[in-house]
């Protein structure tokens, strides 16, 4: 399928490429964080008591804090521990996941199927936030800990789509044919069969960009996840949420950026879907 | 020069659901020799398509034997010798979900060559090329598109050279072309006819369109809930048939001319239903609808005898010693 | 041969649809009729615009990507096209209904028979005024309905969902539906394509006494010619987007005037072993760059220069037969 055609399909929803626009706007903001942000400084450990609390105006967009750093410089450095987070737990669980959903899928063998599908089902039954919540208080709660817990509970999700697309293809046609010409079980499996499952994965990666960053930032708001003085954005809501509703603008603008990226996937997700569906008239 | 190609044996094909045994295929004996095209006729639910299946190796078979020159087929295809694989193909019922949506057709027919050739990338590029060529689809076209972008017709010329890549001596074709138009349908049959006699193929050839197999088999058997009515050569199959469900089938087509109409059997109004294959009546399995129901029928089943040369049925109406 | 008076005109239509390599120019100037009472058949090979024909008289083609971009539709003196929204529902509520292919994808896998069934015949008679019916007479008509099709045990079918039936018995469901209230128009596209030829017998059969009885006009849109002659007055046979020859229909079968008709009757495998032919030469149009002047020239053997030039218009084959082709201009 050609790249100017897949565009051409995405490009359909209005609302998807306003959310890839802002997407890869966050994206930039995030990676260049040093270079843009007018305090770099107050990422770190840094106070100024004379410049806290002070409301949003020129010299600081979005305010600061309560030790007195801009909180618009804490937001987009906040950004980076966010799509850090939400990058390597993909990384981390998707390809197991999708490992495990193909044997699972296609294995002639029952009592092998049977194993992989109820391990992932003991996972999945297990409320997220409890379990990266147990995780990550039997170890110390740090990011990289953090990113660990969330990773080792989200890969059942993957191997549930890619078994139930993998089981739906193996009685199709040309799977059989590949068998009956005589094709090895593993070339079946990588060339025939995973292609067909880019697409409903693709978009479920997407989807899930948006619960893993709140996953993180829920973690952080009860204090298991960026420590501070890091500005993870669930802890600058956390701690912004002491100054409610007088000094509104610690809490309100971190929220505010949660929001905004989990929403910019969220429209990709739309156009995503539209990109892979088969044509017809 | 007839030479014997494949017997069938009272093949058994069961499946275990929750709902019950489905007797997809219950005892079905046939044989077919070589350069032939042997037609399956039935409607849904006869088991037709599982026969080709399990001859093909989709399937092992719950019962019965089946030998190809001589060998036994009797498994599945995890357990045939991959010479085997090259020699006996299959054109499938669905053109949409037989060429896999994500692969190019160069992709599609290069398979088969890399599986069984030992030939190199520049040997096979020609090699699918002329593929290609003999189905009548300019190369330089079709080797880059994907499936979704060409027709139904199209498609399954590709299914079709795929099915030929191997120099196969064997090729079953469930309903190539019924999803088809008439005209594109009657392209694909002259090119099948076509290549059977250039390559000296032997056709199992499966189809509910009986004026398609008027025209292209050599033997008919039709098919019910998983047995086989009757056999016979094409001409007297249509000129003379003797099971009451072979008439009641031929009388249901819908033809255009006059000429072809005088050559329906009486009409006998279908009646009834197919009874789900999981819940196949006592005795002779077509009684419920059969026109000539007698006492016997709803008690035991019939065995096939052959009435006339080489015209067998199975049916209460014509008794006699069993013999197949 | 006279048409009675006409129920549905479709005059000229032009459809077009946007995809990404441009435009696909479908329809390029239809024009049918049907009367009332009458049974008339349009055949036509897969990509040839029946069913955009269809959806564009019930007014259900998605617009964009589908452009309508020239021709009227008359239903009964007033153009469907030129209708306000509020107007379509009762029309298809009351004045016509419809038949696709696919029966399973045609009824909702998650409610019963009955209720569905119900539910439009509730509809329906809102439509006419009736409001207070009750659920016992509504449930009473939905058997009789569906016992008109020929259904065993109407009872138990209301009572079923859709995927425990067979294809045959949705079919009939989709009938009694479509059949519902004595709509005046009926539009059938392929109803039994997918059946088996035992059960596409008693089908048609039904439908062709259900509809005789009502009086009701039926446009039957398949690629069938066996099905069409036995169960139509009139055919019209279409190609690309444009009709290409009508007549009645034991004229058509008797006589067939266009190269295209001629080659189609040809194709279709003859009970009598004659054998098929090979098939008509070429492929349908590319939509997005069709042939210019009449669209079957590229595969038509008696091509002529000016078939390249010009769509040739309707030229009288004696007694309401007509053809477009050159071939006739006398």
């Amino acid at each position: 399928m050609g790249v100017s055609k897949g565009w051409y399909k995405f490009s359909r929803n209005p609302l998807s490429v306003l959310g890839l626009t802002v997407l890869i706007i966050i994206v930039l903001a995030a990676v260049f964080a040093p270079y843009i942000t007018p305090y770099p400084e107050h990422a770190g450990p840094f106070t100024n008591f004379r410049e806290s609390s002070l409301p949003p105006g020129p010299k600081h967009f979005f305010g600061t804090d309560t030790v007195g750093r801009d909180v618009f410089t804490r937001v987009i450095f906040g950004y980076r521990f966010s799509l850090l987070l939400a990058v390597v737990v993909i990384s981390l669980s998707v390809p197991p996941g999708i490992l495990l959903g193909l044997i699972a899928g296609y294995t002639k063998r029952r009592s092998l199927e049977i194993v992989i599908m109820r391990v992932t089902d003991i996972f999945l039954a297990v409320p997220p936030l409890v379990l990266a919540l147990a995780i990550t208080a039997m170890l110390s709660p740090n990011l990289l800990n953090q990113m660990m817990a969330i990773s080792l509970m989200w890969w059942p999700w993957y191997c549930r789509l890619v078994y139930s697309v993998t089981t739906s293809l193996r009685h199709e046609y040309f799977v059989h044919d590949a068998e009956l010409t005589g094709a090895k079980k593993a070339f079946i499996l990588i060339r025939s069969i995973l292609p067909n499952c880019v697409g409903p994965v693709l978009t479920k990666i997407t989807l899930d960009m948006g619960f893993v960053i709140t996953l993180g930032a829920s973690l952080s708001f009860i204090g298991l996840g960026v420590q501070p003085p890091k500005p993870g954005l669930g802890t600058m809501v956390a701690d912004g949420a002491k100054r409610l509703p007088a000094e509104w603008w610690m809490t309100v603008f971190p929220a505010l950026a949660i929001v905004l990226v989990i929403l910019s996937f969220n429209l990709i997700g739309d156009g995503l879907r539209d990109m892979f569906a088969v044509e017809e008239i | 020069m007839l030479q014997e190609i494949l017997r069938v044996e009272n093949l058994k094909k069961y499946f275990y659901t929750k709902q019950g045994t489905v007797r997809a295929v219950d005892g079905v004996s046939f044989t077919m020799n070589q350069g032939e095209t042997f037609g399956l006729v039935g409607e849904s639910g006869s088991g037709k398509t599982t026969v080709a299946h399990t001859l093909v190796g989709i399937y092992s078979p719950s019962g019965g034997e089946a030998l190809f020159k001589g060998k036994s087929i009797s498994m599945d295809y995890t357990q045939r010798a991959k010479s085997l694989k090259k020699e006996i193909r299959i054109v499938f019922q669905d053109p949409g979900s037989s060429l896999n949506p994500r692969w190019s057709i160069k992709q599609i027919l290069e398979l088969p060559l890399r599986v069984h050739d030992s030939c190199g990338p520049k040997e096979r590029g020609e090699r699918v090329r002329e593929l290609l060529r003999m189905v009548e689809l300019p190369p330089d076209e079709y080797l880059f598109k994907y499936p979704s972008v060409i027709g139904g017709g199209e498609k399954q010329m590709v299914a079709i050279a795929r099915a030929l890549a191997t120099n196969p001596s064997f090729v079953a074709l469930d309903e190539p072309t019924s999803a088809l138009d008439v005209s594109v349908q009657a392209k694909i049959i002259s090119l099948l006819l076509e290549l059977q006699e250039r390559l000296n193929l032997t056709y199992l050839f499966i189809t509910h369109d009986l004026s398609l197999m008027r025209n292209m088999a050599t033997r008919v058997a039709i098919m019910y809930l998983g047995k086989i009515c009757e056999v016979a050569r094409t001409i007297e199959f249509f000129q003379s048939p003797l099971h009451p469900y072979t008439k009641m089938l031929l009388s249901s087509i819908q033809v255009i001319t006059d000429e072809e109409e005088d050559l329906k059997p009486k009409k006998i109004i279908s009646r009834g239903e197919i009874p789900s294959p999981v819940n196949i009546p006592s005795g002779c399995s077509f009684h419920l609808r059969c026109p000539e129901k007698m006492k016997i029928c709803v008690q035991v089943d019939p065995h096939m005898v052959e009435v006339y040369s080489g015209h067998f049925v199975r049916c209460h109406l014509y008794p006699g010693q069993a013999g197949a | 041969m006279t048409i009675p008076q006409p129920l549905l005109e479709i005059k000229n239509l032009h459809v077009r649809f946007k995809v990404f390599e441009g435009e696909l120019k479908v329809l390029n100037g239809m024009d049918l009729v049907i009367g009332e009472g009458e049974k008339v058949g349009l055949v036509g090979e897969t990509g040839c615009g029946k069913t955009t024909t269809i959806k564009s008289v019930l007014r259900v083609l998605p617009i964009p990507p589908a452009m309508i971009t020239a021709g009227e539709i008359i239903y009964r003196g007033r153009d469907i096209l030129k209708m306000s929204r509020r107007e379509i529902p009762s029309l298809r509520r009351g004045e016509m209904s419809a038949i696709f292919q696919d029966p399973l994808t045609s009824l909702n896998p998650v409610f019963t028979i009955g209720q569905q069934l119900e539910d439009i015949i509730r509809h329906s008679l809102r439509n006419q005024g009736m409001e207070k019916v009750s659920r016992r007479n509504i449930r009473s008509r939905a058997a009789s309905l569906l016992s008109e099709t020929g259904m065993p045990d109407p009872e138990r079918i209301l009572k079923s969902y859709p995927v425990q039936l067979s294809g045959g018995m949705r079919q009939r469901v989709c009938i009694s539906e479509a059949l519902r209230v004595n709509v005046r128009l009926l539009m059938a596209d392929e109803p039994t394509t997918n059946l088996d030829v035992t059960i596409q017998d008693q089908i048609l059969r039904r439908l062709d006494e259900l509809v005789e009885k009502r009086g009701t006009s039926i446009l039957l849109i398949t690629h069938s010619l066996g099905v069409v002659k036995h169960l139509t007055h009139r055919v019209y046979i279409m190609y690309a987007g444009n009709i290409m020859e009508t007549a009645n229909t034991r004229e058509l079968f008797l006589h067939p005037l266009h190269p295209y008709t001629q080659g189609l009757l040809k194709t279709v495998p003859k009970l009598t072993g004659k054998g098929i032919s090979t098939g008509i030469p070429g492929r349908i149009p590319n939509y997005l760059d069709p042939p210019t002047g009449c669209r079957f020239h590229p595969r038509c053997e008696h091509a002529m220069s000016v078939c390249k030039e010009e769509r040739p218009p309707f030229y009288s084959g004696g007694d309401g037969h007509k053809v477009a082709c050159y071939l006739y201009r006398s």
